[in-house]
């Protein structure tokens, strides 16, 4: 009872007297004074438009019941005895209801909804979280050094395990001039963490995002995601109502000019492999919101900036991998009972990578209109030969501006594409990765014909020479590095620095004590592997280059790899 | 309301484009290289910005001169032009289509390709035919139906866009083939078989690279493959007779006096297939005929022999 109390009504602290941003705060301290409005832009707007028609009306209130019946019939729990009631009662007086009483009852549960997904965002916790996280992930990491991480200023703390890369002046410069739009690829449910300490070590300003409602279970979890400004997303709810509220949510907050950032995957990556179709609902939102600002004629631009969070370790690794391999996993998108809600997990991931040079790689992409085109310091969106364009061109028909959803749909759509291809290029492959991508592919050479699943059986029973491995580790790196000078990926800095027996070590040293069996290890001079699906996890970013980082012999393997990623 | 509509090239095709659009009574500018004559009102250019004054651009070049074209054009378009081209070829290896090459090398987004069973005489003359039109964007439909359709020109279109352009490209090759065989006097059932089992083999290479199965067996493909072989005299056909006629490959293209796109986009479906582990019976058995590797009965019997199984 507690724990849906708290995931339903996150804990607020009271304010003594109202807090008045200053003219220097960054967007997001506003946003507590907004909020009612923009609750109510979304209820307006989504009422008006179905109030129009009532026969639309109808059928969105009757969806609405429908899929809610359904839904709290299979929960049986609280929530079920609480609101089921309601449901089965408006479902019988639905069709009885005059034009009024319909209008009324959308309005109440658009309401609802908005009210349930909007955030809140409180100065104070905001100050104590950019104080207290990043020591407190130092101290976890380095129990010793807690006393001298107190006084050190906070990024200092976070250096140590978070490398920032990319044109961050470029995003500095934008970010008073319009909305961006952060949209990373999603391995771990640490990455909403991660990357807000991303933006705080480049000082850029936070950002709102949306946070499934499973996270909000943990009270201090809920607690720090509710005041930081996180919507709530409830991937339980199928009603077309509450997409329609998320979606424009979204849209109205970047509108106003708020810094946001999604996860166009949807969900974290379960097979590691970069992600290649990614779901355009929010990316959508993002477009919508342009088109908007330029037919109000808003000069608030849009930006989208393709971000990779790069983990040499993964703190889920072992479940995702285990949720894609079964058939199980190709239904299951909310997973309450991983790693992240196991606080010993926590610490002994934090833990492992004490020290570990290159554990986390942020990189910032090049910022982007929303049709795509790269745009210079000051926003200005450019052609392939750096001429300066108008991209409210985009929206315009016979010289006007004008709404016209099928025309952003496909905007969107081609958004998704080079979004795609972006993350292929930002993406930094880590020591683990590259290691793993070695280890399996000897595994399927050492195994022809046989199918994955029978691979991912032969746990310890294929070992290589340590010093067979180091030499294919050295031989793919050059590859790598040669795909890196055409501009096709990027490889961490170990991966580049490292002598390839120090990489092999780095990368053993990562698995080994962390995840519950280790990938790989270090037996009588030979390398055994130990976990071929934790291989698989690692090695599976590596997926669209398998072909081009393999030599002949190797190519009939590499071949397997990359069609592995067919169904990415 | 009359619109602005540019072309760019003024081949056959590009010609037909800008007679249809000014007979629909609207401003015409049409790009070539060296000066043309066109009747009124249709203005010639061999200034590229006159086509940056345009709403709407067809682009009428052959694919070997796309990258070209799009490089000179993405320097005057922008955001608001909508661009639709009537290519029938694709470019290079990776077997890149027109709109990939227009999206990849200017910043105009709302692309479209005109296909389909439409040939430049009738365009130009307004006699009845149809067309299909592939694009994710209800605008461009609009605009070109008002640019170049009505009573005498009917424009079906599709968001399937890989679809149409690779079913147009890979029809050039199979009116080759087509054209070979009516030469040497095969039966109409032997033709029906070969067009239907072709277009299957390559719809199975368009799958792979994203269209739908169903856009080779829609106007782009088998309605653009029934007009060629009820003799719409294209120069496909033409080659595909010559050669059945003894005529060298490289010789029987020059002779022709008009690009072929359709042998080179073969060649590339073919190795494309053999990486993805899909046969291509007809495509590579015609292709090793042309090039002089098998003689016709050979091939004929290579064909008849395989296994033959459910359709």
């Amino acid at each position: 009872m507690l724990k849906r109390f708290l995931s339903e009504r996150p804990l607020r602290l009271p304010h003594l007297r109202p807090y008045v941003p200053r003219p220097s705060d960054p967007s997001i301290f506003w946003f507590n004074s907004e909020r009612d409005d923009i609750v109510s832009d979304v209820v307006s707007r989504i009422c008006s438009d179905l109030e129009a028609d009532r026969g639309q009306l109808e059928l969105a209130l009757n969806d609405a019941a429908f899929h809610e019946i359904r839904r709290l019939e299979k929960q049986r729990d609280d929530e079920a005895r609480d609101r089921l009631g309601y449901w089965r009662s408006m479902i019988r007086r639905v069709g009885k209801m005059d034009d009024t009483e319909q209008r009324r009852v959308l309005h109440s549960i658009v309401t609802n909804m908005a009210r349930d997904v909007a955030g809140n965002f409180d100065p104070r916790v905001y100050r104590f979280a950019r104080q207290a996280v990043p020591r407190l992930i130092g101290g976890v990491m380095e129990p010793r050094r807690l006393s001298k991480d107190l006084l050190a200023p906070a990024p200092k703390v976070l250096e140590r395990v978070l490398r920032v890369q990319g044109d961050v002046e470029h995003l500095q410069a934008l970010q008073s001039r319009g909305s961006l739009v952060f949209v990373p690829t999603h391995s771990s449910n640490l990455d909403s963490i991660v990357l807000a300490q991303a933006l705080e070590i480049s000082g850029l300003p936070p950002a709102i995002y949306g946070a499934g409602k499973n996270l909000f279970t943990n009270p201090i979890i809920s607690f720090f995601m509710h005041n930081l400004g996180a919507y709530r997303v409830d991937r339980r709810i199928r009603v077309s109502l509450y997409k329609d509220v998320l979606k424009l949510y979204s849209q109205v907050t970047i509108e106003r000019g708020y810094h946001t950032l999604f996860f166009p995957g949807g969900t974290r990556s379960r097979s590691g492999m970069i992600e290649r179709h990614l779901k355009l609902g929010l990316l959508g939102s993002a477009v919508e919101a342009f088109t908007t600002n330029r037919i109000r004629r808003v000069d608030r631009p849009v930006w989208f900036v393709p971000t990779t969070i790069n983990y040499a370790l993964v703190l889920e690794a072992e479940t995702l991998i285990r949720d894609w391999l079964t058939e199980e996993g190709q239904a299951r998108y909310i997973i309450e009972d991983d790693e992240f809600s196991q606080i010993d997990r926590w610490v002994a991931f934090f833990r492992k990578v004490v020290g570990m040079r290159g554990a986390c790689t942020i990189r910032f992409g090049k910022p982007m209109d929303p049709f795509g085109n790269e745009v210079d310091g000051s926003g200005q969106s450019m052609t392939p030969t750096g001429r300066i364009i108008d991209a409210g061109g985009y929206v315009e028909h016979r010289g006007q501006p004008v709404v016209d959803s099928a025309r952003d749909a496909s905007y969107t759509r081609e958004l998704g594409e080079v979004l795609a291809n972006r993350y292929e290029k930002e993406t930094v492959l880590m020591s683990t990765q590259v290691v793993a991508h070695v280890l399996f592919r000897e595994l399927v050479r050492a195994t022809p014909g046989m199918d994955l699943f029978a691979r991912l059986r032969l746990r310890g029973e294929i070992s290589l020479e340590r010093e067979e491995v180091c030499a294919l580790l050295a031989d793919t790196r050059l590859r790598l590095l040669e795909l890196e000078r055409q501009g096709r990926v990027l490889v961490s800095e170990v991966v580049r620095e490292d002598d390839p027996s120090e990489l092999l070590d780095r990368a053993l040293s990562f698995w080994n004590g962390y995840h519950d069996s280790t990938a790989a290890s270090l037996e009588g001079g030979r390398i055994v592997l130990r976990d071929p699906s934790l291989l698989l996890y690692y090695q599976n970013r590596l997926v669209p280059f398998a072909e081009d980082i393999a030599t002949p012999e190797q190519l009939p393997a590499a071949c397997e790899i990359e069609k592995l990623g067919a169904h990415r | 309301m009359s619109l602005r509509v540019g072309v760019l090239g003024a081949g056959g095709f590009g010609r037909a484009l800008a007679l249809a659009a000014a007979r629909h009574g609207h401003e015409v500018t049409l790009w070539s290289r060296a000066p043309r004559d066109l009747p009124e009102p249709i203005r010639t250019s061999t200034d590229m910005d006159a086509l940056g004054a345009c709403e709407l651009v067809f682009v009428a070049v052959p694919a070997r001169h796309a990258i070209e074209a799009a490089d000179q054009l993405g320097e005057v378009i922008d955001g608001r032009h909508l661009v639709v081209h009537v290519s029938r070829g694709l470019v290079g290896a990776e077997l890149k289509t027109i709109t990939q090459v227009v999206r990849e090398r200017t910043v105009c987004r709302r692309i479209g390709a005109l296909a389909g069973p439409l040939v430049a005489d009738a365009l130009a003359e307004g006699r009845p035919s149809g067309a299909i039109l592939g694009t994710g964007f209800p605008e461009i439909t609009a605009m070109v139906r008002e640019a170049i359709g009505g009573a005498e020109l009917r424009i079906y279109d599709t968001p399937d866009v890989i679809g149409v352009e690779l079913a147009s490209a890979t029809v050039g090759f199979l009116t080759v083939v087509l054209g070979y065989v009516q030469e040497l006097g095969a039966e109409p059932g032997t033709l029906a078989v070969l067009a239907t089992r072709g277009m299957v083999e390559i719809s199975r290479i368009g799958e792979t690279l994203g269209a739908k199965e169903s856009t080779f067996m829609g106007l782009a493909g088998l309605g653009d493959l029934i007009a060629a072989v009820a003799g719409d005299q294209r120069p496909e056909s033409r080659l595909g007779r010559a050669l059945a006629l003894g005529a060298e490959l490289g010789e029987a293209i020059g002779e022709l006096g008009a690009y072929v796109e359709g042998f080179e986009v073969a060649q590339h479906m073919i190795e494309h297939a053999r990486r993805n582990g899909l046969e291509t019976p007809i495509s590579s058995t015609f292709v090793a005929v042309s090039e002089g590797r098998m003689s016709p009965d050979d091939a004929i019997h290579a064909l008849m022999e395989r296994r033959v199984g459910r359709e």
